[in-house]
């Protein structure tokens, strides 16, 4: 029987170290994040170089890997101190940096030799010599544009072999992503250092111009002119994927919740792992994706891997509503003689409702809160303090980080 | 000395900017050049070459596309003729350019140009070690950056004088998707003349059109560097790039002679700035509005 033994790892997002641990035991093999400095997501949740520590510590366990993302495009003055930036995390451990720009990358070769470079996807890889070039340079991987198609991708890996990663899950500029600087024309916010305002999003008049006059082309009532993009899942294509060679599969979204980080790894853990384990019977199992659209923020789509994006892959008008989970618990203990587990509590709920737990390795079960009782164990109707512990009686076993979701 | 750089998009064009004073001229096409005004095939790109060597003029093309495999793949054959007609210099976006030049080792200097992604010196440095003769600094600096940089390196590097500034290049074909989502029956080219504008800022219109590579948006202003150019003279900035991507034919040219004349007086130490700003006001179409862009803001007021 067929097996693929080097299968490729799976890449979460991770904000911050709770997120982190939550991706690894979800099944993530990677994980990447951001330091104080020098990355693209000032606003997402930041590690310390202690954070980074016991992040490094707690993925290596496990045999995961943590990447750091210092993918600024910097200008004079912004890349002092990365030099020792860079060698502080060589000496943690990080298992490599996501660069985009040439200067960092010449800091990051002097002061951390020996510390993997991977290009990021700011810098536009889309052909095999470019990927050559960075090979040359001494890089161990590139992110591919999300503008590449799965057949270009098959015919990159037959010319070269520096490790591919690409994008499978998540939000999608629009544009080639480092080429776009509508933020810093349009409101003084640098895209390519982290000010993105997601412009791209925003509703605009299509218009020509008579003389001085403008006479716009948006029909009467249509829908103004936009250029916000759908997401990407690939989850269905992950076979063409794995067989076109792409060595990491990367799921965006830094800024996004443990429910959906713990979610989406667990969905893409499990069917990379089915598939690798037995390529030539795999079937989709239809609920993977009925899990990704629990935690789905936009239609989705599969980007440019199988064709230039039609209207049909952006989003026009009114979104389509998609049903809204919502992370009610997480599993602190369980005790399987009386089947009662002690939970934390992350949103309102009481009893009555249904709800869903689920844990790494793909585990799902639903049920009703038949049962409620409050630290002091008094019976209660609601849990409506956050981070409260409660405890309630579970239909099924479960464990420790086993998270509780409600519509 | 100075050097102004102009796009030119025809023989005929090539031959009245190389009389306005143009010292090097700008062309190519898809499916190797970005954002040219037309797209000119290796015959017109002899005869430029041909026409401005027996002027002492020189000749770049543009290379400067992001590169799919497809693309790249052809890079080869056409590198190999540009070298053999003669051309000075082609510009590079693309490191998979970088890669196939350095294979084919052809006597043929690239500049580094990656529109957004030339912010640093240290960045410049970086392509230089590998082979760059210069570089084209990205729109989205303010002098301040620009003469930080300018003074670190030998090298004068190339910033746009005068032209439209891209601001986003999408891989989808925006309008075209609109217009089918809408049932609009329109055209998407670069000559239909179309603009966004956002409703939060009435002033805002923005340039876009679609060609093979893409659709392509620009800032509302084109910039103009006129009333700057004594600064950049005493700065080192002396290589100037004069973009006519939007704007064709003869006016394109009077506005090569009215820098080209600037650039004169500059060297001889008359120039005023008030006059030429105020003819080239006149020369501009009224349907594109003069601004500074990036140049005059202060490095801190861009987060």
């Amino acid at each position: 029987m067929r097996k693929i033994l080097n299968k490729p790892e799976v890449l979460a997002p991770a904000g911050n170290l709770e997120k982190l641990k939550m991706a690894i035991r979800y099944g993530a093999d990677a994980v990447y994040i951001g330091g104080q400095a020098y990355g693209l997501r000032s606003r997402a949740g930041n590690f310390s170089f202690d954070e980074m520590r016991e992040g490094v510590a707690f993925a290596h366990s496990r045999g995961a890997k943590v990447y750091v993302a210092a993918n600024m495009v910097t200008h004079e003055g912004d890349s002092e101190g990365a030099g020792n930036f860079f060698k502080t995390l060589k000496d943690i451990g990080i298992d490599a940096v996501i660069i985009s720009d040439p200067a960092m990358i010449t800091i990051c070769f002097n002061a951390a030799p020996g510390l993997p470079i991977h290009l990021s996807t700011q810098a536009s890889a889309t052909n095999y010599k470019t990927l050559e070039f960075w090979k040359s340079v001494g890089l161990e991987r590139v992110v591919l544009a999300r503008e590449v198609g799965i057949e270009e991708i098959r015919e990159m890996r037959r010319h070269t072999d520096i490790e591919i990663e690409a994008f499978v899950h998540g939000a999608m500029c629009i544009a080639y992503s480092g080429r776009c600087t509508l933020s810093n024309h349009m409101v003084n916010r640098d895209a390519n250092r982290g000010g993105c305002a997601q412009s791209c999003r925003w509703k605009y008049d299509l218009f020509e111009m008579d003389g001085t006059t403008a006479k716009t082309l948006v029909p009467e009532g249509a829908e103004p002119f936009s250029m916000s993009a759908v997401d990407l899942s690939m989850l269905r294509h992950l076979p063409d994927m794995i067989e076109a060679g792409v060595n990491s599969l990367k799921i965006e979204g830094r800024m996004k919740s443990i429910h959906y980080v713990s979610t989406v790894s667990n969905v893409y853990s499990k069917a990379v792992d089915t598939y690798c384990a037995d390529p030539d019977h795999f079937t989709f199992d239809p609920a993977w994706e009925d899990e990704i659209w629990k935690v789905a923020q936009r239609d989705l789509s599969t980007g440019f891997y199988y064709q230039v994006p039609t209207e049909k892959e952006q989003l026009f008008g009114q979104p389509r509503k998609i049903p809204q989970y919502t992370f009610a618990a997480q599993v602190m203990s369980y005790d399987p003689a009386t089947k009662i587990a002690t939970l934390q509590q992350r949103n309102n709920f009481g009893a009555g409702e249904e709800v869903e737990f689920y844990g790494p390795g793909f585990v799902h079960f639903k049920q009703t809160v038949r049962d409620l009782w409050d630290e002091d164990g008094e019976p209660i109707d609601r849990a409506p303090n956050p981070m409260m512990t409660i405890t309630m009686t579970v239909d099924q076993p479960v464990e420790p980080y086993y998270l509780m979701r409600k519509k | 000395m100075i050097k102004i750089i102009a796009t030119a998009e025809s023989e005929a064009q090539a031959e009245a900017l190389l009389r306005a004073g143009a010292d090097t001229l700008y062309v190519g096409g898809h499916p190797f050049g970005l954002r040219m005004p037309r797209a000119l095939g290796t015959d017109q790109i002899q005869a430029i070459v041909q026409m401005a060597h027996a002027l002492g003029k020189k000749v770049t093309v543009a290379c400067n596309a992001l590169m799919h495999n497809k693309q790249i793949e052809k890079l080869d054959s056409y590198l190999s003729q540009l070298a053999e007609m003669g051309v000075d210099a082609v510009t590079v976006g693309d490191p998979g350019a970088i890669f196939t030049l350095e294979e084919l080792s052809l006597p043929l200097p690239y500049i580094y140009d990656a529109e957004t992604l030339v912010t640093s010196a240290e960045q410049i440095e970086f392509w230089m070690k590998r082979g760059a003769a210069g570089a084209v600094a990205a729109r989205e600096l303010t002098l301040t950056e620009l003469k930080e940089i300018q003074a670190k390196l030998d090298q004068p590097i190339e910033i746009l004088a005068y032209g439209p500034t891209c601001i986003h290049q999408s891989g989808r074909p925006l309008l075209t998707n609109y217009y089918h989502y809408t049932d609009l029956d329109e055209r998407s080219d670069s000559d239909r003349g179309l603009y966004l504008r956002d409703p939060k800022n009435p002033d805002s219109q923005y340039p876009i059109f679609e060609d093979e590579d893409g659709t392509h948006i620009f800032s509302t202003e084109d910039l103009s560097l006129m009333a700057e150019l004594q600064e950049l003279y005493d700065c080192g900035l002396h290589t100037w790039k004069l973009d006519g991507v939007l704007l064709h034919g003869e006016t394109f040219v009077k506005i090569t002679a009215l820098f080209a004349e600037a650039k004169k007086a500059l060297e001889s130490g008359t120039f005023e700035p008030t006059g030429f700003c105020n003819r080239l006001r006149e020369l501009q179409p009224l349907s594109r509005p003069l601004g500074t862009g990036f140049y005059l803001k202060k490095p801190d007021d861009v987060k």
